[in-house]
């Protein structure tokens, strides 16, 4: 294997594609709108979102590479944001900090536990589920709309948000490769018979999947509401489109798992999606344009990092 | 005599109304290796999926050195003194070597519910060494080294703490030469060190070869438990198959004129990093055989011929003129291939016997644009039947099925489809000599018919025994071609082989 190959399949390839990828887009916007994009004031608002967005990326990451889904990370984020915002009115930082946190879990226990219970699709139960939670938002606010007070806003900026950030990244890092959960988690994504057959709770560890989603979207949920201030209880799948932000991370993680640095990828990713979206406002494109645009690219990066075998089944 | 290290006391298993282990109750020695050999369907690979923790046993005890053993699943049975190598692949993509290794046996590297990946890498690139395997990194991606590097893993995994005993389902059929080498010294050092092997392996030789006592299986039923000594390859299969089998189950003709019609021709066939510049003239009626070593891109030649290889250079032409170069324009013209991964390639494995028989012709099965179900059950059992296929029906899912059972659904498949070009990759591969000796008399009979059929093999003696020609591959290229003739010797296609 020449020196270049062996570099290839290294983590350091990985990671050099992500700065390259980074650069580039940036680059790309600069260029264009050099007034309007792209200075350290922005990138350091760029970074601001992407934070909140990855902290959810990582939550899902567990449940992507096992194969199932989790369509309910709208309604957990809407539900534990107006928790937050009630919790805080009565017990300050800890009520902000900890109630979101659990109800994030008791969100992915639920959906966990019916998943495997009624072993009916994970897309099924977590879309259905959501309902259920978007219901428990409209009881938790009697449909007002929940607003943080200014005194308990401290992980809505810097530093806040990214000590709070940063712990959700190196408590996934660590889940991942330093406890037997992460060893779990790949092993019954790759093949989940065999994974049972070596003595793996295979029901067990999707249970602890999908609690470790909720809590991770949990704490996104602390920074949505602490950056955004304010949280719209929601209804009629109306928090779905939350889903998807989070998602995009999740992508880059799957896709540059290989390379060993999973949240690294997650984070990158999503700053890459802001460059992106950002980008596009910059240069005064219709947010339908940037849409599109967005996917195309998203898509086109995760194909060019996957490079999927020729003949392989991708369901 | 040696002392009995595992006792099987009335061990009995039933999958629905089948009865896979019937009551076998049966001896396995200190310093022993002990084959189990039987039909397929015969129960073998039951009883120690129930001994190793893959199944779970009905009723009857095994006691290992007089304390029952009760596997829950695969670990659990290695913490009990027993491990199993299986014969398909048994590692994890996604994780590292390490990680495979030590799979659900992380406790032993954790404290505090931390895991230490550093010592858990350490130990597992020791055993790496120790057995010799240092160029296999223990913190590399498990994806990054191919099938038999895998295999070779699975061995570590399997035996590095030394179980009592080992088990060794028919994974020879998945190694090349290499990889029996290393997986014979594993288990040579197991009897050595007065613990146990229970071999399985459908390859008589072998098992003459390597084993001390041999027991043999029927229909969940034990026959006998013989000497390896005081056998042979003859004595085996009587007693497999509860009769006199042939001596020779291969064609016996060696001067039958091929007809000249040429029916499929490939015209510098290349796929890059598999084949190169190949060339290939199939007449009608006649038995094509290619062989040569695992990794000589003969497996690809199949794929590349019925129009499933990507990336695929040069032509595949009918006789009217036709261009494969894709599968579905090969089955409607009456092409059919059946892979050598048969559960992934050649059968719908979730799905029933019927469904598999029937895929292929259901616009032959179909009335009016209509598909009714009392016809597709009759074309599935018309020819399950005419391949005895053991079932319980042809509503039976494919997964329950044995793996000779499961290829004679593949060739049920492609006789009710009638082909005129059948390609077959490792037709009789993890197969017994029962279901041999009825594939090979199916071949012969298809060929008698005017049907055309490529075999491809990594079993020479059937290379030699079918085929009308002999093409030999090396390193994707065509090496040697023979002639069928009764003077044709073994060490002549070898040589065209290394």
């Amino acid at each position: 294997m020449s020196k270049f190959q062996e570099f290839k399949q290294s983590h350091w390839y990985g990671l050099a594609m992500l700065a390259v990828l980074t650069f580039v887009f940036w680059a790309f916007f600069k260029m264009l709108a050099p007034q309007t994009f792209g200075d350290l004031g922005k990138l350091q608002t760029y970074l601001k979102t992407a934070l909140y967005y990855a902290v959810g990326g990582c939550g899902l990451y567990f449940i992507c590479v096992m194969g199932p889904f989790d369509m309910s990370v709208g309604a957990n984020i809407v539900l534990s944001s107006v928790l937050a915002v009630n919790m805080s009115e009565r017990f300050g930082y800890a009520g902000l900090l900890i109630a979101p946190m659990i109800s994030g879990v008791l969100v992915g226990l639920l959906n966990g536990l019916v998943y495997i219970k009624l072993r009916i699709s994970s897309l099924i139960v977590t879309a259905g589920l959501s309902l259920v939670y978007e219901a428990l938002s409209i009881f938790a606010t009697n449909g007002k709309e929940a607003i943080l007070a200014p005194q308990y806003r401290a992980f809505g900026d810097y530093p806040g948000n990214l000590v709070l950030a940063l712990a959700a990244f190196f408590l996934c890092g660590f889940i991942l490769k330093y406890t037997k959960i992460g060893t779990y988690t790949y092993a019954i994504g790759s093949n989940e018979v065999v994974a049972k057959n070596m003595g793996v709770n295979v029901d067990k560890y999707k249970v602890v999947a999908f609690v470790l989603c909720g809590f991770f979207v949990g704490v996104e949920a602390i920074l949505t509401i602490s950056y955004g201030t304010s949280m719209t209880s929601a209804s009629n799948l109306a928090s779905m489109s939350r889903n998807f932000p989070p998602l995009m991370g999740t992508f880059f993680g799957l896709a540059f798992k290989k390379y060993g640095h999973p949240v690294i990828a997650i984070v990158v990713g999503e700053f890459i999606i802001q460059l992106l979206f950002q980008g596009f406002v910059a240069l005064g494109a219709p947010t339908t344009v940037q849409n599109i645009v967005t996917g195309v690219v998203l898509l086109a990066i995760v194909t060019m990092t996957i490079k999927p075998v020729k003949a392989v089944v991708v369901k | 005599m040696s002392k009995v290290l595992l006792h099987a006391e009335k061990i009995d298993k039933n999958f629905g109304v089948t009865h896979a282990i019937d009551h076998v109750t049966l001896d396995f020695y200190e310093g022993e290796v002990h084959a189990l050999i039987g039909e397929n369907g015969s129960g073998k690979s039951t009883f120690t999926s129930c001994l190793t923790g893959i199944y779970h046993k009905d009723t009857g005890t095994f006691s290992l050195n007089g304390k029952e053993v009760n596997a829950k699943d695969q670990v659990d049975g290695n913490y009990q003194g027993v491990a199993i190598i299986v014969q398909e692949i048994g590692t994890l993509s996604g994780l590292t070597v390490a990680e495979n290794i030590f799979l659900g046996k992380e406790d032993e590297f954790t404290s505090f519910k931390v895991k230490h990946t550093k010592s858990m890498n350490k130990k597992a690139q020791e055993l790496l060494d120790a057995y010799g395997f240092s160029y296999i990194k223990a913190t590399d991606l498990i994806d990054k080294y191919n099938f038999e590097d895998r295999k070779l893993i699975e061995i570590v995994k399997a035996t590095h703490f030394k179980p009592q005993v080992l088990v060794v389902d028919e994974t020879t059929t998945a190694l090349g030469e290499k990889g029996r080498k290393e997986l014979f010294k594993v288990m040579k050092q197991t009897k050595d060190d007065g613990r146990c092997v229970i071999f399985i392996s459908h390859d008589l030789d072998e098992v003459l070869e390597q084993s001390d006592n041999i027991s043999v299986l029927r229909d969940g039923v034990l026959i006998d438990t013989v000497k390896a000594d005081n056998v042979n390859t003859d004595d085996l299969k009587k007693l497999m198959v509860g009769r006199e089998m042939s001596n020779n189950y291969y064609r016996t003709d060696y001067d039958e004129k091929v007809s000249d019609e040429v029916v499929l021709k490939g015209e510098h066939l290349t796929v890059p990093g598999e084949i190169e510049d190949f060339d290939i003239e199939l007449h009608k009626g006649e038995i094509i055989g290619i062989g040569g070593l695992s990794e000589c891109g003969m497996h690809e030649v199949g794929k590349a011929l019925f129009g499933a290889s990507y990336d695929r250079e040069g032509s595949v032409t009918l006789a009217d003129g036709t261009k494969i170069n894709d599968i579905k324009t090969a089955i409607d013209h009456s092409i059919a291939y059946a892979s050598k991964d048969r559960d992934n390639e050649s059968l719908v494995i979730n799905d029933t016997i019927q469904d598999n028989i029937c895929l292929p012709s259901l616009e032959d099965i179909k009335k009016n644009h209509i598909l009714h179900a009392k016809d597709e059950k009759a074309f599935a059992e018309k020819y399950a039947k005419q391949m005895s296929t053991k079932m319980e029906g042809v509503h039976q899912f494919m997964s329950a099925l044995s793996g000779g059972n499961k290829q004679k659904v593949v060739l049920a498949r492609w006789i009710g489809k009638d082909s005129d070009i059948i390609i077959l990759d490792s037709p009789t591969r993890g197969i017994d000599v029962k279901v041999k000796a009825d594939i090979y008399q199916m071949m012969d009979s298809m060929r008698k018919r005017g049907k055309s059929i490529i075999m491809i093999s990594e079993e020479i003696s059937e290379l030699l025994g079918m085929a009308d020609r002999i093409i030999i591959m090396k390193d994707g290229r065509q090496n040697g071609e023979f002639k069928r003739s009764a003077n044709l010797k073994d060490t002549d296609l070898i040589a065209k082989m290394v």
